[in-house]
């Protein structure tokens, strides 16, 4: 800070010299110009020499630069500097965080990609899964359905079997009865056509 | 015939400098501007004078407002700070930077001050009643060309020394000795007096052109008067001047924009020259 402030007071210095030497080559080429100069001449010359003008216009310059120095322009060529920093700084910021962004976008693709991936194999596995249990409960089911239909069989064939034992036992003792009846009754044709007929309702009846 | 009926040291008068002004009769007459003896030195204050002393306070009024606003770091608001701004940076960008390079910071605002000064004393000959254009006069582009030769040299000088300065003005050559002790002095020579005519020539443009453009506007309207005497001619060739000088009027719009950008050009590469040696 010290040293900025000496640097600063050097300059100063030696823009102030440099201002005084401009000022007395300025009035020595003025003064220069005026000896030199022809003498005023009428009508139209524009190469005329006013020695006032000349000295007039050096004085207005010179205060103008330092006024317009020290108070416009100067301070102007620091504020556009300024500015222009200001939105170099502000540009690599925006650029910074656009790349921030961006990568963050990656990142949150890479792990939208990944979720995705791992919903797949999950919906996949539970597929699977379901494919697994369902084939189960299909062959359970077929199994079961196999016995069932096994047991109706074999309940079939027992009852058949029982109903022809029974079938069996009762025209064994209907024969028998008939023949005891027949036996004991003289048989006409039509008692005979009775009785059978009658031995048949019975039959029917069991 | 031409020479009786226009007045060279008339049309002189509407061009150049003087202590009078002059209005149009029926607003009477102004008195003459006032001398002033300091000590044995008598000094006369002009038309010229009051012109560049009014551009003077005028680009303080408009500057000094601009740079506060500037300072403020906001954008500016208003089309006519923005339009100064396109202007300050359209010189900077354009035409300082590119001619001195990474000092040229140090030199915008004396090449600003130049061209604005130029500028306005260009555009006030285009002003009814108020002045010829002070650029018109030697004295006034003599010593803004000596304002920037002495920059260039006093610059020069600072950079590379008193002796640095004024050697580096002859381009380096690989010479045999023997050539380079005939060669050199004369090419310094010539390189100085090149420097001299560079910046003589600075100020004989802008003055030939301001004058030449204010002489020609003088004479087309001349003719008016020059005919005044025939009707019928008078009504033709006021037609004509008049149509011709609003052209040319707007040529002079131009041209004082131009030289003023031409001489804050060539003052920035001199400046450029001198800092960057061959």
């Amino acid at each position: 800070m010290k040293r900025n402030n000496f640097r600063g007071s050097q300059r100063r210095r030696r823009n102030g010299s440099f201002l005084f030497f401009f000022v007395v080559l300025m009035l020595s080429f003025i003064a220069t110009a005026s000896t030199v100069s022809a003498s005023e001449g009428g009508g139209v010359n524009p190469l005329a020499w006013n020695t006032d003008l000349a000295l007039w216009t050096a004085v207005i310059f010179v205060i103008l630069l330092f006024v317009l120095g020290r108070f416009a322009f100067g301070p102007i060529v620091k504020a556009l500097d300024a500015r222009e920093q200001a939105m170099t700084d502000k540009v690599a910021a925006v650029e910074k965080a656009n790349a921030d962004a961006r990568e963050l976008l990656n990142q949150y693709q890479q792990r939208l990609a990944d979720s995705e991936q791992e919903v797949r194999q999950m919906l996949d596995s539970a597929k699977a899964d379901a494919q697994k249990a369902s084939n189960d409960i299909i062959a359970a089911a077929k199994v079961k359905a196999e016995e069932e239909h096994k047991r109706a069989l074999a309940e079939i064939d027992a009852a058949t079997e029982g109903a022809l034992a029974d079938l069996a036992a009762r025209s064994a003792t209907l024969a028998t009865s008939l023949a005891g009846k027949i036996l004991k009754e003289e048989i006409t044709p039509e008692r005979h056509k009775q009785l059978i007929s009658g031995a048949l309702g019975e039959f029917s009846k069991n | 015939m031409g020479s009786e009926l226009i007045d060279i040291n008339e049309l002189g008068g509407h061009v150049s400098d003087s202590s009078t002004y002059h209005l149009p009769h029926w607003f009477g007459e102004l008195p003459p501007l006032p001398a002033f003896d300091i000590g044995p030195y008598h000094f006369q204050v002009t038309k010229f004078m009051v012109v560049e002393l009014v551009v003077a306070v005028l680009l303080v009024a408009i500057f000094v407002p601009l740079a506060k606003r500037i300072k403020t770091g906001q954008p500016l608001k208003g089309r006519f700070w923005n339009l100064l701004e396109v202007f300050l940076l359209f010189l900077r960008d354009e035409v300082i930077r590119p001619s001195i390079g990474k000092d040229a910071n140090r030199f915008t605002p004396f090449l600003w001050t130049m061209f604005f000064f130029i500028l306005l004393c260009n555009l006030a000959g285009l002003v009814p009643w108020f002045g010829a254009s002070p650029t018109g006069a030697l004295a006034v582009t003599a010593v803004l060309a000596a304002a920037t030769f002495l920059t260039v040299t006093l610059s020069g000088m600072q950079k590379f020394g008193l002796i640095g300065f004024w050697t580096g003005q002859v381009p380096k050559m690989e010479l045999p000795w023997v050539m380079a002790v005939m060669l050199k002095p004369m090419l310094f020579v010539i390189e100085v007096i090149g420097l001299f005519i560079k910046h003589i020539v600075l100020a004989i443009r802008l003055l030939a052109n301001m004058f030449a453009g204010h002489l020609v506007l003088a004479v087309f309207l001349s003719f008016i008067a020059a005919v005044a005497g025939n009707l019928v001619l008078w009504l033709g060739v006021t037609f004509g001047s008049v149509a011709m000088s609003v052209a040319l009027n707007c040529l002079e719009l131009f041209v004082a924009f131009l030289q003023a950008y031409i001489f804050t050009f060539l003052s920035a590469i001199f400046i450029g020259m001198a800092q960057h040696q061959h």
